[in-house]
């Protein structure tokens, strides 16, 4: 990167701040995510303040320089991996953090992971009950920009369902804050639909193509301590996926529920099983693992009630089991992780979601995507709001074996485009979703003519969307 | 010496899916407060803790990344503490690897590295370029112990160069405790830092000097007060290069059972005194001696032990070890001073120790915050109190 604009942002944030070493170059080449070519940005900037942040982007506009946010650097798709000779944002410094018990919400800096959080807000009997794979290295800021879920988003759903309001440094430095803090006289963050359109969604999942979002507010609830861990068997993928609709319908609290396939569970008993304390087990067909989780004992006790009149309505059955589901909840801020360590090599991930009904055509193409290219994977997923089910199938590859790689990329691909045909959609936009898919054209448009709008430079991670 | 196996560490080093648990993990339900002490007390680029050194290792390894020593100094600020094992779930030790990383590049030039190394193998001490001053505090004892016995005091460079009270307190406890033991005439160094900064062959050559010094001693027993020349004489020697070592004991392990067994009882320290422990990295996630301190510290009358936010299996380092202290001294010592800032918020007016290298960092952290809180060795804390 031409020396006179490292100086330039070298002046904005400290010389200690920004870097154009070969060797911290190369570790900002690549992320959490695997499976993907790496990118040498030109420079590395950490910001200390949001002020800062707009007078970075008002250099990188100037310039057009492509810029490329960071925070916990744990995406898994290709998120954060920078342009040739871009600048790389890194928001770490960004640590502040505000609870607003009246609100019942927090705001917290771009810098701040969930479990830095939980373990502040478990000061006020409080949390935020999304719980991310990466928990521990993901922040807020960074889940939010690619709307993300984890264990909690069966009764809570994905973390977008939690913000109040965004703080957004725009590509030409202006900084925007939407939800009622956007009125500087009010108290804090407590309604995020204020002022109109819903400018906070604007920039959920938007990848930091439209700005780079320096604070969160996100509502807080109180902390659940009333738990009960239950498997639920069933014999027909219907009654499985009907389990989980009646669930909802019926208003029980499940804060993580998932459906296992035998052969997968078996693959999970492998990684997990002894650890978690499973004892051996003739598992049904299809084994619904369920985390219920109240304030209240006594609303509880209604739950697990109901729960198993609904299970044997269905025609199934209580296992008695509870340490998959408590294993799976008690080490949710790593668990996901775990088990592609346990598993695998590195991998593809292929997040995604499907209506619980339609459950069964997800695990279909995935099976039938490893049986073509001969891979080794598995997927796990689990239901994540009101009337969707996450998956994330996950592609393993040896990093030494090239060839491997290729192919799991290929298959990664084809994956995508099978499953779009069965009606699931992606967390994010990427283009291995959207080529070629003509019934989307003007959806993409209105996308492109946004993106236009906010950044004509197109700095801001130009290309996350495919050629957009 | 178990030779590197090159192809085993690339598997290894691409056992990292580059999650980034490493870097500053909050993981409230095991202890975990943040992770690398490196990252927290720098401008924390990548390069500062354990994902981004495996990237670089890596791209050393397979020659995308030029060998030259700005190219390898992140995989020298480390202090190898292994908080980052320690959260790791893959299955291999991130830690280790480093370790060994910097063994297969050794040849890259790093002339601190190097300036230790030759001290050591010429002086038998790291700090200074002559043999005078390690053994003087044994003039100051009051008595002559021998160099030959069935238990050796082994103490140490840090303990007889840069803080001989403790070595003559470990000295007066033992004879206060009615124990026979040895110092060696001339005790060559451990050589720990020459097998934390890649010297490798140096070291095991020192280490078979160490052997044979205790052998010649006769000693049965070693007795360490530093928990690096723990970690290195027992567990490196013979898992490094197959050396077949006699008992190697902490004082706190060798002194706890004393105070157990009721051979020795411990007068108060005071009214409610206020100890904090700081657990040494090679002591604690490495050997696992967690609880022996602790105990001892306990069975001191009039001691509360309080307990610092990160401690045992997921306490901060203090920012001494692996070569940082002197690679990075100005590091290292913020390192400290942030680890005395976390005793401090205990109400602690004493963070013990059982590491002359460990204290020596934190008495350097305390200054640099003008910190008023006392940093003591478990053995300075005792050597009084026996009735």
């Amino acid at each position: 990167m031409d020396q006179r604009i490292v100086d330039e942002l070298a002046r904005i944030v400290g010389n200690e701040f920004v870097s154009t070493r070969e060797d911290v170059l190369l570790t900002y080449s690549a992320s959490a995510s695997t499976g993907y070519e790496s990118v040498q940005p030109g420079a590395v900037v950490k910001p200390g303040s949001t002020q800062e942040v707009a007078d970075i982007l008002k250099v990188a506009n100037k310039y057009k320089i492509p810029v490329t946010p960071r925070s916990g650097g744990s995406s898994l798709q290709g998120e954060a991996i920078p342009k040739p000779d871009g600048l790389v944002v890194e928001l770490l410094r960004l640590k502040d953090i505000t609870v607003f018990e009246e609100l019942r919400s927090v705001r917290v800096g771009a810098g701040i992971t969930f479990g830095k959080l939980d373990k502040l807000l478990n000061q006020y009997d409080l949390w935020v009950p999304i719980y991310p794979e990466s928990a521990l290295v993901c922040t807020l800021a960074g889940n939010v920009a690619v709307n993300g879920a984890g264990p909690g988003s069966t009764a809570y759903g994905c973390i977008a369902e939690m913000v109040l309001g965004l703080e957004v440094v725009l590509p030409d430095g202006t900084i925007i804050q939407t939800g009622t803090e956007g009125n500087p006289n009010a108290p804090g963050p407590f309604l995020r639909y204020a002022f109109g359109p819903d400018l906070t969604g604007l920039f959920i999942g938007s990848l930091g193509s439209l700005g780079i979002i320096t604070s969160v507010s996100v509502k807080t609830f109180k902390r659940v301590h009333h738990f009960h861990y239950e498997t639920y068997g069933f014999e027909t993928k219907q009654q499985a996926e009907r389990f989980l609709i009646e669930l909802k319908q019926n208003e029980i609290h499940a804060l993580f529920v998932s459906i296992y396939e035998g052969k997968i569970l078996d693959f999970f008993m492998d990684m997990l099983g002894e650890e978690y304390g499973i004892p051996k087990h003739e598992w049904p067909a299809l084994t619904v693992s369920v985390t219920l989780g109240r304030v209240r004992e006594d609303q509880l006790k209604s739950d697990i009630k109901l729960a198993k009149q609904i299970c044997k309505q269905l025609e199934g059955h209580v296992i008695g089991i509870g340490e998959l589901p408590k294993g799976e909840w008690d080490d949710r801020m790593r668990t996901f992780a775990r088990s592609s360590y346990a598993h695998g090599w590195h991998w593809r991930i292929l997040y995604h979601h499907q209506p619980p009904s339609n459950w069964h055509r997800s695990i279909e193409e995935i099976w039938a995507i490893m049986d073509k290219y001969h891979l080794l994977g598995h997927t796990a997923g689990f239901q994540s709001g009101h009337g969707s089910y996450n998956y994330y199938p996950h592609l393993y590859f040896d990093p030494q074996d090239k060839e491997e790689e290729m192919k799991v990329r290929e298959a990664h691909k084809e994956l995508a485009q099978r499953l779009f045909k069965t009606g699931a959609v992606p967390f994010k936009l990427a283009p291995y979703w959207i080529e070629d898919v003509e019934e989307m054209k003007d959806y993409l448009n209105l996308i492109k003519t946004l993106k236009r709008v906010i950044d004509p430079n197109n700095i801001m991670n130009p290309g996350i969307f495919g050629d957009m | 010496m178990t030779e590197i196996d090159l192809d085993d560490l690339m598997e290894n080093l691409a056992q990292c899916r580059r999650c980034g648990i490493c870097r500053d993990a909050v993981y409230e339900d095991m202890g975990f407060d943040g992770i690398c002490p490196v990252w927290k007390n720098t401008a924390g680029f990548e390069t500062s803790f354990m994902r981004g050194k495996l990237m670089i290792a890596i791209a050393l390894l397979e020659g995308r990344l030029e060998k030259t020593s700005d190219n390898t100094e992140a995989l020298y600020a480390c202090s190898l503490c292994g908080n980052c094992t320690e959260i790791c779930a893959a299955e291999f030790d991130p830690k280790e690897s480093l370790e060994l990383v910097r063994a297969v590049l050794s040849d890259i030039p790093n002339e601190v590295r190097d300036t230790l190394a030759e001290r050591i193998l010429t002086t038998n001490n790291p700090y200074v370029t002559d043999k005078k001053g390690k053994r003087d505090w044994v003039a100051e004892l009051g008595f002559e112990p021998p160099t030959k016995a069935d238990t050796l005091y082994y103490f140490g460079c840090t303990a007889g160069m840069k803080l001989p009270e403790t070595a003559k307190a470990a000295a007066r406890l033992l004879k206060a405790a009615g124990i026979e033991f040895a110092v060696l005439e001339d005790e060559p160094c451990c050589g720990s830092v020459m097998i934390r900064t890649g010297r490798l062959q140096d070291a095991e050559e020192n280490a078979k000097k160490v052997l044979e010094s205790i052998q010649e001693s006769g000693a049965k027993t070693v007795l360490v007060s530093c928990a690096g020349c723990l970690k290195t004489l027992r567990k490196d020697y013979p898992e490094k290069f197959n050396l077949s070592m006699p008992k190697i004991v902490h004082f706190v392990e060798y002194f706890l059972e004393l105070v157990k067994s009721g051979k020795i009882k411990l007068k108060p320290l005071g009214k409610n005194v206020k100890i904090t422990y700081h657990d040494p990295c090679h002591m604690g996630r490495e050997l696992g001696i967690y609880e022996e301190p602790r105990d001892l510290l306990k069975a001191i009358p009039g001691v509360e032990l309080v307990e610092m936010e990160t401690n045992r299996r997921a306490a901060m380092c203090c920012g001494a070890g692996g070569g940082l202290r002197s690679y990075d001294p100005e590091l290292s010592k913020k390192i400290a001073a942030d680890r005395v800032r976390e005793a401090e918020e205990t109400g602690a007016e004493i963070i013990a120790n059982a590491c002359p290298f460990c204290e020596q960092n934190l008495e350097s952290g305390a200054k640099l915050i003008d910190s008023s809180i006392r940093v003591a060795d478990i053995v300075d804390l005792i050597v009084d109190l026996i009735e």
